[in-house]
């Protein structure tokens, strides 16, 4: 997927202004945090802990990736899996347009994989003759839409009303406009039962990867996954190279995390496991499994002062709970993963000259490093990516420069305390005598929005020093 | 115990009576109150906007100028969260240096947590009467755990009635720069805010951190409130003619 996120400032500032997307947010804004909060409140154990524990597991992994993915790779291979590595997103599309024309596919049911969409996948599928057909209903809401990017990374239409997906069904579907959601649901899912059952291919993402089983556990909803991944004879996973677990009890305890994390739910509708090819005497299965595991940026921080990051169980609850995302919706954000997730790994995987805006689109109100399952640090990491900016010169002149002066001045407070007086003396005379400022000509972005309050007068400290003098202090 | 009261930049600048307010409760709670008159800024803005090096310098101002009292204390949660918390990361591989932020670190307070510490049954001085709402400020509740204790020193106050309002560990929507860089996605954050102040019918709006007094007053005022008065807890606990 092309990468929009060098342009946040007006994609946000658009977001703002569409009012339908507005009203959107607005009812949706609530759901998810609500649910998180009232699934942790009935949890009946310690949820630190349980946090702790997640974040334990996922460092385990990542100190010794290289060892837990050979170990995968053999216990799949052993199963009958073949195993393939993936540098970028154009080396996704090589391998699976590669598979689906060896297996003679003309037809790829999808179930959700945000690494496709890293890939930019149904457009290379598209481009040899195969149609990708996505199968998570937010995902194929998307997909008739004109291939709208999702706005979330478990509701991918999290932006749009029933009222705009009853008009998108209408016209996709050639049928009669249905506003009741469970008829909605029933007409989606006529529509791709005939696509689970006439595919060549299935195509899913994977949530864990488990290394001492060789196998790929999925976590779904709606169903849709299991069709995915047991009605056609070729199945192909792609899914990042941190996404491995080393045993299966480790997947218990990150079961405990996720869903509650990221939907408020106890536990997900679905959770597959899933072992190699179908074995002699299955009746259901794929003969033929692909598991590609992916790097595309990943790699490069292993052992770097972003590793936190690769801990990521793509919860989504960092979004749900994110004041900047609840304002203005995924899709300003420009690139895969939108929210305080996306601000760190957009510029990690697509260059941090790419994507500017997106490490200071926060208000570090560290909201987000306290609803995340393995303890993510993201202030700290926005915080860091700042840093790097600074430091490769891909700030503003003007900020950076007037960043030093001002520090300048604090190192020499009776400097500083001239100058504090002279801003004080000026802001009231902008003030005009009233309790505040209307339109302030050093900080216009200030005013454009709000009024600045005037200062009571005085600085403290001129009249700390007064009152001492006059001995009333 | 010699407390150092760390008036913070914006309260220097902006409403200094909040800083002879904390003056006033450090005495009243029996503190031999010390301001150190070499002290600035702690350095947060440079920090969070990426610049380390101007970030260290000015943290080591603070420290050379607090680490021979007894106590730092701060009437703002991200203040104080930035000495407590981010000095230490500050100087990771400066050991001696890191060695005195920590010390310092530890003798760090913001103010209503050192109050209800140390101040033993202190009685709030101030004469406030009406509601209030209490916004929590996001670096005082999630670095500094600041919650029970402004309510527990509010609610020493006869006259203080505290309705809560939804929401009130909600960001305001300030974030520092982030208000100057992308005014109007947080002029739309702190409108829920308001939102959610008016709903409660408060007389007053107290909270604790100067940038959030500065979001949420701006907007209030901007959006035609000119009912609903934003305090600082220091204002009204050691009452407003400080």
């Amino acid at each position: 997927m092309r990468s929009q996120a060098m342009y946040f400032k007006v994609r946000a500032g658009d977001k703002l202004a569409d009012r339908l997307l507005q009203q959107n947010l607005a009812k949706a804004r609530s759901k998810f945090v609500d649910a998180r909060a009232a699934a942790v409140a009935a949890y009946d154990g310690d949820f630190e802990a349980l946090r702790s524990a997640g974040q334990g597991i996922r460092d385990r992994v990542l100190e010794n990736l290289d060892l837990w993915l050979e170990t995968f790779e053999e216990r799949a291979r052993a199963r009958g899996a073949e195993v393939l590595y993936a540098r970028d997103g154009e080396e996704i599309c090589r391998l699976v347009t590669g598979i689906a024309q060896r297996h003679g596919v003309t037809k790829a049911v999808k179930s959700k994989s945000m690494l496709s969409e890293e890939a930019g996948l149904n457009a290379a599928l598209t481009a040899v003759g195969v149609q990708p057909v996505e199968t998570d209903l937010g995902e194929y809401i998307q997909q008739i839409d004109d291939n709208e990017p999702p706005s979330h990374i478990l509701a991918p239409a999290f932006h749009k009303s029933r009222e705009q997906v009853a008009d998108l069904f209408a016209r996709a579907h050639g049928k009669p406009r249905k506003t009741d959601i469970p008829e909605m649901t029933r007409e989606a899912r006529e529509v791709l039962r005939e696509h689970f059952l006439s595919a060549g291919m299935g195509i899913s993402g994977g949530n864990f990867l488990i290394a001492e089983t060789g196998s790929v556990a999925l976590v779904t909803n709606e169903g849709n996954g299991r069709m995915v991944t047991t009605l056609p004879d070729v199945h192909v996973v792609i899914t990042g190279i941190e996404k491995i677990v080393p045993r299966l009890e480790d997947l218990a305890t990150l079961m405990r995390l996720l869903p509650r994390s990221g939907t408020g739910q106890d536990i997900s509708n679905y959770v597959s496991v899933l072992t190699g090819v179908k074995g002699e005497g299955d009746r259901d299965g794929p003969s033929h499994l692909y598991v590609i595991l992916v790097d595309n940026g990943r790699a490069s921080l292993v052992g770097s002062e972003f590793q936190d990051m690769l801990r990521c169980i793509r919860c989504g609850a960092c979004m749900n709970h994110c004041p900047v995302y609840q304002t203005v919706g995924g899709h300003a954000y420009g690139w895969v993963y939108p929210g305080p997730m996306g601000a760190v790994l957009t510029p990690l995987f697509t260059g941090l000259g790419n994507a500017l805006d997106l490490p200071h689109a926060a208000t570090l109100c560290n909201q987000c490093g306290v609803v995340c399952p393995v303890r993510i640090p993201l202030p700290e990491l926005l915080r860091r990516l700042r840093q790097r900016q600074v430091e490769a010169g891909l700030r503003p002149r003007g900020e950076r420069i007037g960043m030093r002066a001002w520090a300048w001045l604090a190192r020499r407070p009776r400097l500083y305390r001239l100058a504090t007086r002279l801003v004080v003396r000026y802001l009231n005379w902008l003030a005009e005598g009233a309790d505040r400022i209307r339109v302030m000509g050093v900080a216009p972005e200030w005013t454009a929005e709000r009024d600045f309050p005037a200062p009571q007068g005085r600085t403290f400290h001129e009249l700390y020093a007064q009152r001492r003098r006059t001995g009333e202090e | 115990m010699r407390v150092g009261l760390f008036v913070t930049c914006l309260v220097d600048l902006l409403r200094p009576g909040i800083g002879f307010g904390a003056l006033r409760l450090l005495e009243a709670a029996g503190c031999d109150v010390v301001v150190p008159g070499g002290q600035t800024c702690c350095g947060q803005p440079a920090f969070n906007a990426g610049d380390t090096a101007s970030a260290r310098a000015l943290a080591t101002r603070v420290i050379d100028q607090f680490e021979g009292l007894d106590y730092l204390v701060a009437p703002s949660g991200s203040c104080a969260g930035m000495i407590k918390v981010h000095f230490p990361e500050l100087f990771g591989e400066d050991e001696r240096m890191r060695v005195r932020a920590l010390a310092l670190a530890d003798r760090t307070f913001e103010l209503t947590d050192f109050l209800v510490k140390f101040g033993g049954e202190l009685q709030p001085p101030g004469d406030f009467r009406g509601t209030v709402t209490y916004h929590d400020s996001c670096s005082g509740l999630r670095e500094l755990g600041i919650k029970r204790q402004p309510r527990q020193l509010l609610g020493r106050m006869a006259g203080v009635d505290l309705v809560e309002m939804a929401g009130c560990e909600e960001c305001c929507g300030f974030g520092g720069m982030f208000s100057v860089k992308y005014p109007d996605v947080s002029a739309a954050i702190t409108d829920r805010k308001c939102g959610q102040v008016s709903v409660t019918g408060a007389d007053a709006v107290v909270l604790g951190d100067l940038g959030c007094m500065l979001a949420i007053e701006g907007r209030l005022r901007r959006l035609g409130d000119e009912r609903t008065r934003v305090l600082h807890v220091a204002e009204v606990l050691a009452g407003e003619d400080c």
